[in-house]
């Protein structure tokens, strides 16, 4: 239903998006999951049609998604920004922004009523919104793009800096759309979000996706093996020379920073190995934590990266 | 255009849930006013002014203009007027060192000019460094003027008679009577002019260091003349402050959001300035009722009135959605606007009475939208229908417009 092709786009010389490509089905819940600058938003942004000057194709239900207006109806767009009237009351909200589409007045007021009672802000349906927390904004935020009852939802860190209860109701709201037959694609950099949510996920960047695939598929990216974390008191680059002639030989560097190393390995045996090399260097660890493989170590693996960087 | 309607419906909406900026923009124009004219209104009653020191010309010396000076001898108008009477020569040297507000001439022959029913033309020369008071001695002859007006064409047969009596004392007219009822008929007699126009009796305003330069002259009192300045000013202010939303959607997102949608950034532009045009005409019609009601002001022909604040209201809105379209954000949207504003209404007339200013002043001020608000309401006050004023207002608010649209929709699209 929707086919992303190369799409490119820079800003002077960041390059944000580099041949980004991507399909998506009916129904599919898409997890895109980046580090900050990977290129998410970006990546949003040219899809909802808010962003030019770049190159590359987009083909949404057959149609050149950007050619093709008509195709505004069928697209929903939950930005990263809390985009609405602060003044006016979330139904007020609803109806103007859900005005905006083509549905008849009285099927938008029932929609809007029945989407306040699944975002749980049906008791203050009539207060400026000014008034709410920041988790109820971001509730209507989510409901906003869903009105007119999109084929492709794009939400754009729906969940950042709230508290859980909004979490689990906007996370609901998404599987119900994929259940209904929308196509998702939402971005975050919350590991548990995609795990418990997503039909797919995909982690991205640098502008591209490094893999995509369900959660077990992903996971065995990084293999049958332990993942090793050891804390202590050295430095990235006499770290890396430490380990260097035994790394490959069941032994792989995920990621190294100063004080804070990853490795996966094939047996916790080699875990003395690793030890010796790093004691001989003078090099001081004061912790060393042995995991399973897990999300979070797959995102280390291809991106070198914490999520919470 | 369904959606252009909506966006506007929702603006309106939004401002009038959140209607503390434009109230306070509405309730500043009538507080200034209401001040001034506690400061310089003339006081028929327990008057804490200072009387207006006034030369009196009289080159006639017939009855008519015995009958003037007579009443400027008045009780009641003794508290308002210091009358000095004097020739011209001798009022025209004490006026030069600014020793009176102003001076009032009576030319010869005014008399038998105005017992033949003849135009006559009493001239007012005024003090251009006094505000206000110069101004009620011209509403006063005005209100004379009219009066006298008057009398001459309605007793036109009495009048042949009174020829004979060329010689009785002005004492005999019954002035004493005239008086305390003088402020409350001097309305009623003004709004009569309409009636007696072509008057007989024209009154010539000028200036004593501007000699020869004919100043504009209003007839209508103090609140008035005042109210339409401040009231174009604001409008001004509460139309920048609608436009305003151009520029703080474009920063926080909600103009994005808006383009994700079927909405055309040009049915968005459409309704931004169709809302700043009728928001302003909407302010403007509170504020007439309010200066009606509060200050018992006069506007002329309420349709000629709606018709100049429309045009000005749309300039307001085109020269705004200009503005916003050309700033990068809102610091130096509110750092253009006010200074803008502020000048308009200085040139323009908003802030001084135009006849009060330097030549210069005047001439700068015919590119600000105040000055042509002012005239017109002027103009409709006068009875006449300012279309110069407003054909100025449309034709320069097209312009804005035809600039406006091409640069907001840069700046609109992706
Ligand atoms: N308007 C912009 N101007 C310049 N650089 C930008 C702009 N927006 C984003 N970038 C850069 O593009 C890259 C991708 O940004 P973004 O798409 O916002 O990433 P994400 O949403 O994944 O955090 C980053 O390096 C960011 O600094
Ligand atoms: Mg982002």
């Amino acid at each position: 239903m929707l086919e992303i092709r190369n799409l490119t786009k820079s800003y002077g010389d960041i390059l944000a998006l580099d041949r980004f490509s991507l399909d998506l089905g009916k129904g599919e819940v898409l997890g895109l999951l980046g580090p900050n600058g990977a290129g998410k938003t970006t990546l949003i942004s040219i899809l909802a049609g808010t962003l030019a000057d770049f190159s590359g194709t987009v083909t949404f239900q057959g149609r050149n998604l950007f050619a093709d207006r008509a195709l505004k109806n069928r697209l929903g767009i939950v930005p990263q920004d809390m985009a609405f009237y602060d003044e006016l009351s979330a139904m007020d909200n609803l109806l103007f922004w859900g005005g905006l589409y083509d549905v008849p007045r009285a099927e938008l007021k029932r929609r809007a009523a029945e989407l306040l009672e699944r975002v749980e802000l049906a008791g203050r349906a009539k207060e400026p919104v000014k008034k709410f927390s920041g988790g109820m904004k971001r509730r209507l935020n989510t409901a906003i793009g869903l009105l007119h009852h999109p084929d492709l939802l794009l939400l754009d860190e729906p969940t950042v800096g709230i508290d859980v209860q909004a979490k689990v109701s906007i996370l609901d709201i998404i599987r119900n759309a994929g259940a209904s037959g929308t196509a998702v694609i939402f971005t975050t950099h919350q590991l548990a979000e995609v795990e418990t949510t997503c039909s797919r996920i995909a982690i991205m960047d640098h502008g591209r996706i490094l893999a995509q695939g369900t959660l077990d598929e992903l996971v065995r990216i990084v293999g049958e093996r332990d993942i090793v974390e050891i804390t202590g008191e050295f430095a990235a680059g006499p770290f890396s020379e430490a380990l260097q002639d035994i790394a490959g030989d069941g032994i792989e560097l995920l990621s190294v920073a100063d004080n804070l190393a990853s490795l996966a390995v094939a047996a916790t045996e080699q875990i003395p190995r690793i030890m010796d090399r790093l004691f001989r260097r003078k090099l001081a660890v004061t912790d060393l934590k042995i995991k399973s493989p897990n999300l979070e170590t797959v995102f280390l693996k291809l991106t070198g990266r914490s999520l919470r960087d | 255009m369904r959606r252009l309607l909506l966006v506007l419906a929702n603006d309106v909406r939004r401002h009038l849930k959140a209607p503390m900026a434009i109230l306070i923009f509405m309730v500043i124009p009538l507080g200034m006013t209401g001040l001034i004219g506690v400061i310089f209104a003339p006081q028929t009653e327990g008057s804490e002014l200072p009387p207006i020191s006034v030369l009196l010309v009289d080159n006639d010396k017939g009855l008519a203009s015995k009958l003037l000076v007579g009443a400027f001898d008045v009780d009641q108008m003794k508290e308002m007027f210091q009358v000095t009477v004097t020739d011209e020569a001798d009022g025209r040297k004490r006026m030069g060192r600014g020793k009176a507000s102003a001076m009032v001439v009576i030319p010869e022959g005014f008399t038998l000019d105005l017992l033949d029913a003849k135009p006559v033309t009493l001239l007012v020369v005024k003090n251009p460094s006094e505000q206000f008071l110069p101004d009620v001695v011209e509403e006063f002859m005005n209100t004379m003027a009219v009066m006298l007006s008057g009398v001459v064409q309605a007793f036109a047969e009495e009048v042949r008679g009174i020829r004979a009596m060329l010689d009785r004392p002005v004492e005999s007219f019954p002035w004493d009577k005239l008086g305390p009822e003088f402020g409350k008929a001097q309305k009623k007699v003004v709004a009569a002019r309409t009636y007696l126009d072509p008057l007989i009796l024209r009154l010539k305003a000028e200036e004593t260091k501007a000699a020869g330069a004919r100043t504009s002259f209003t007839q209508a009192d103090l609140f008035s003349a005042v109210l339409p300045g401040m009231a174009v000013m604001f409008l001004l202010f509460i139309v920048q402050t609608l436009m305003r939303d151009i520029i703080s959607e474009r920063e926080d997102g909600k103009l994005r959001r808006m383009l994700t949608t079927p909405l055309r950034p040009i049915e968005l532009i459409g309704a931004r300035i169709a809302g700043g045009w009728v928001m302003g005409i909407a302010v403007l019609l509170v504020m007439v009722a309010a200066g009606t009601l509060i200050f018992r002001a006069t506007w002329g022909p309420l349709g000629g009135f709606l018709l100049l604040g429309a045009v000005a209201s749309f300039w307001a809105a085109a020269f705004f959605a200009l503005l916003h379209a050309l700033v990068r954000n809102r610091n130096q949207s509110g750092a253009f606007s006010a200074p803008i504003i502020l000048a308009f209404s200085l040139f323009g007339g908003s802030m001084m009475n135009l006849e009060a200013m330097p030549k210069a002043f005047r001439t700068v001020g015919i590119l600000t939208p105040n000055r042509w608000f002012i005239d017109g309401a002027a103009l409709l006050r006068d009875g006449r229908f300012p279309f110069v004023p407003i054909l100025i207002l449309a034709g320069s608010g097209i312009l804005l417009l035809a600039l406006a649209v091409p640069a907001l929709r840069r700046r609109t699209s992706v």
